[in-house]
């Protein structure tokens, strides 16, 4: 009987371990699928995207009057036109010579990786070329990176100028903050959906600035807004910022001749133009991306945009224009062949330790030699299914849980070998000690880990996920595995 | 105070000399970096198809003898390689270009190839994720350990965990400077296990003299 319930269990252990390494094979249209869950790589072990960002080289075409001013506009006059209005063309580069310095490629990438940490990227390499000033940056590949790219590398200039004078109100250095809010759009009996808003927080000088251009251009008339939200202050559409006009905005215009408005400007970008309706007292700007809508994938399409518009915003303007000139995804030079010559090298030396243990404690070693081998491939599912991203300190993790395992049955043998005779109540007993000598000591092992869990960083939280579920697995498998193993062996 | 035994003070001994001149390499010839964080160069091949590392390696081999050399896939149809070595020349570009027609029967030319320059990475900004982290782990670790321990003395207990993570972690570089292992993805890696042995080891310690002193103690009344 005890001879059926050790092998019924070596049988279990064997079969775990078969699923383990070598996967559930079920035939699917004609073709042998694996059933089990792959792992998740990191960047580090799958590849990523590589971005290089060019600094902008090129020029722009910029008409002046007489006076050496600007002319808005410009694009539409022909050669004659402006020969005949006395303009002159210009050429001017799109990165003025006395920008182009260490300090702003530096601080160009300081503000290249804030955003990637504001737009949720847990992983990433960044590089500058100190004499060209180029950035190379490699993100993980995924759902969001193309939108990613297009945000790092937008300049993340912010004006309000005057409509009609261009003269600049307001720029990035009023800014504080910039967030993404919600809210409802409703009535006591009608529910319009929710409405995404970008919220632009301006420091001292900047909330005191908008309140006297608030209040310099302020609506004229009584116009009609429509929107009854509980939190605007304006009600702007920004999404589609180039296509949309406000109807408000064209009454406005139509009804009061000599109505002043300011225009919002992105990267030189018109986002919209618009008058105030009162005076802003409390230093912040509330603007609503896109209409109210209870569509979930709409509502996550103004998000992401009122996102983008937020990081950009957040983190102050790139001082020199850059281009994306590279722009793919480049797989690790790490191959499959190198990582199963880790998992083989791995394997080897848990065979050369589990021998040693059958060696020295002679059956017991080899009951929980079995047992160790059920640990290691459970967990190799554990971390398959609890979907942890393996990174290379992700693998020492790996390493780390089977040493930390063997410390653990090693302790356990040795106790055990100490007694004349092995019953019961004596593995109990030696288990229980096992357990509170070896927890008690790795308690700070334990303290990293959980913190490693929790921090964004890709590499370390991974590390810390497998950790996790691997002192967990220690913990819960060898109170039940491991010790059904002992305590059959042991009989009485 | 405890005596020192002879094997410690070798051991301590050994540790310093180490530490010392691991500082004095990295001031003076500095940490040798893996070829993935120097400067280096690249290019990008369109091989039309697909294609064994191995063989690139091969080719790469005889054209960048003894030297470092990094072969990536390119994209999702995995049929353009990436080269990168820590330099490039021109002759070099021309002759590896040669032998990957040759073996792949392509027409790539060498004029509409470029060689691009990567940039290397800052030591800090490899660092720098780890750095919160690890402070975060280590004051939180100094509570516990404060708490358990305090009758070993809190002071003493905190300067320990902290001269002796930093004097693991100190000796841990300065065998990769003295040795020239490339600083690379391993070495983070490696910084964390030796943080957590540290732990382990440090734990081991406190339990024991805990134990001895409540040993002590009890024999006292």
């Amino acid at each position: 009987m005890k001879k059926i319930k050790l092998l019924t269990i070596t049988l279990a252990v064997i079969l775990v371990t078969a699923i383990a390494f070598f996967g559930v094979y079920i035939p699917v249209q004609n073709r042998m699928e694996d059933k089990v869950e792959g792992y998740s790589y990191a960047m580090d072990l799958k590849g990523g995207r590589n971005i290089r960002l060019k600094v902008d080289t090129s020029n722009k075409t910029v008409v002046k009057d007489s006076e050496g001013n600007e002319v808005e506009d410009a694009d539409n006059l022909t050669d004659e036109q402006i020969s005949q209005n006395g303009y002159t063309k210009e050429e001017t580069p799109n990165n003025p010579q006395d920008v182009l310095t260490y300090d702003n490629y530096k601080k160009s990438k300081g503000i290249i990786e804030d955003r990637l940490s504001k737009l949720g990227v847990n992983n990433y390499i960044t590089k500058v070329d100190d004499k060209t000033g180029d950035i190379l940056i490699e993100i993980p590949e995924n759902d969001n990176t193309d939108a990613i790219v297009s945000n790092i590398a937008t300049t993340g200039k912010f004006e309000i100028v005057d409509s009609n004078t261009k003269e600049v109100l307001m720029d990035n250095n009023d800014i504080k903050a910039a967030r993404v809010m919600y809210g409802s759009n409703s009535t006591s009996t009608t529910s319009s959906g929710t409405t995404v808003y970008l919220e632009i927080e301006f420091n001292k000088n900047g909330s005191q600035k908008l309140q006297n251009i608030s209040n310099d251009y302020k609506t004229q008339n009584t116009v009609n807004v429509t929107n009854t939200t509980n939190i605007t202050n304006e009600t702007n559409t920004v999404a589609d910022a180039n296509n949309t006009t406000n109807e408000t905005n064209t009454n406005t215009t139509q009804t009061t001749e000599e109505q002043k408005e300011i225009t919002m400007l992105i990267d030189d970008e018109e986002i919209m133009t618009t008058s105030f309706d009162e005076t802003l007292e409390t230093g912040k700007l509330q603007l609503s991306v896109g209409t109210a809508t209870t569509d979930q994938k709409t509502l996550q399409n103004y998000i992401n945009q009122a996102s983008s518009m937020a990081v950009v915003l957040d983190n102050g303007n790139m001082p020199v224009k850059y281009t994306v000139d590279e722009n793919q995804y480049i797989l690790s030079d790490m191959t499959q062949n190198e990582l199963n010559i880790v998992l083989y090298v791995m394997v080897g030396l848990v065979v050369i330790s589990l021998l040693v243990l059958i060696i020295r404690y002679k059956t017991n070693g080899l009951a929980l030699a079995i047992s160790y081998i059920g640990l290691a491939s459970i967990f190799l599912l554990l971390i398959r299914y609890t979907n942890v991203v393996i990174s290379i300190e992700g693998i020492f993790g790996i390493a780390m849980v089977l040493i930390l395992n063997y410390i653990f049955l090693n302790k356990l043998l040795a106790k055990l070998k100490k007694e004349k005779e092995v019953e019961k109540e004596t593995v109990n007993k030696k288990l229980k000690e096992t357990y509170k000598e070896f927890f008690i000591r790795i308690i700070p092992i334990c303290i990293a880990v959980i913190t490693f869990c929790f921090i964004t960083w890709e590499p370390i939280s991974s590390f810390g996920m497998i950790m996790f579920w691997g002192i967990a697995l220690i913990a819960v498998y060898n109170s039940i595995v491991t010790n059904l193993f002992l305590k059959i062996k042991a009989g009485k | 105070m405890k005596k020192m035994t002879k094997k410690q003070k070798i051991l301590i001994a050994i540790i310093a000399l180490i530490i010392i001149a691991g500082i004095i390499i990295t001031a003076t010839i500095g940490l040798n970096f893996d070829l993935r964080y120097q400067e280096s160069k690249k290019v990008e091949l369109y091989l039309e198809q697909d294609f064994e590392i191995s063989d690139i390696k091969a080719i790469t081999d005889e054209v960048f003898p003894n030297e470092p050399v990094i072969i990536q896939k390119v994209e999702v149809y995995e049929d353009t390689v990436s080269i990168t070595a820590k330099d490039i020349t021109d002759e070099q570009k021309v002759d590896l270009i040669n032998k990957i027609n040759e073996k792949y029967g392509t027409e790539l030319s060498a004029d509409s190839t470029t060689i691009e320059s990567i940039p290397h990475t800052r030591g800090r900004d490899i660092i720098k994720p780890y750095i919160a982290p690890f402070c975060i782990a280590t004051l939180i670790i100094l509570v516990y350990m404060a708490i358990r321990y305090s009758k070993l003395g809190i002071v003493k207990t905190i300067l320990k965990v902290v001269i002796i993570s930093v004097v693991a972690q100190a000796t841990l570089l300065g065998v990769i400077a003295i040795t020239r292992i490339p600083i690379g993805r391993l070495t983070i890696p490696m910084v964390i296990v030796i943080y957590m042995l540290t732990l382990v080891g440090l734990t081991s310690d406190f339990e024991k003299k805990l134990k001895e002193n409540n040993k002590e103690e009890e024999a006292g009344n």
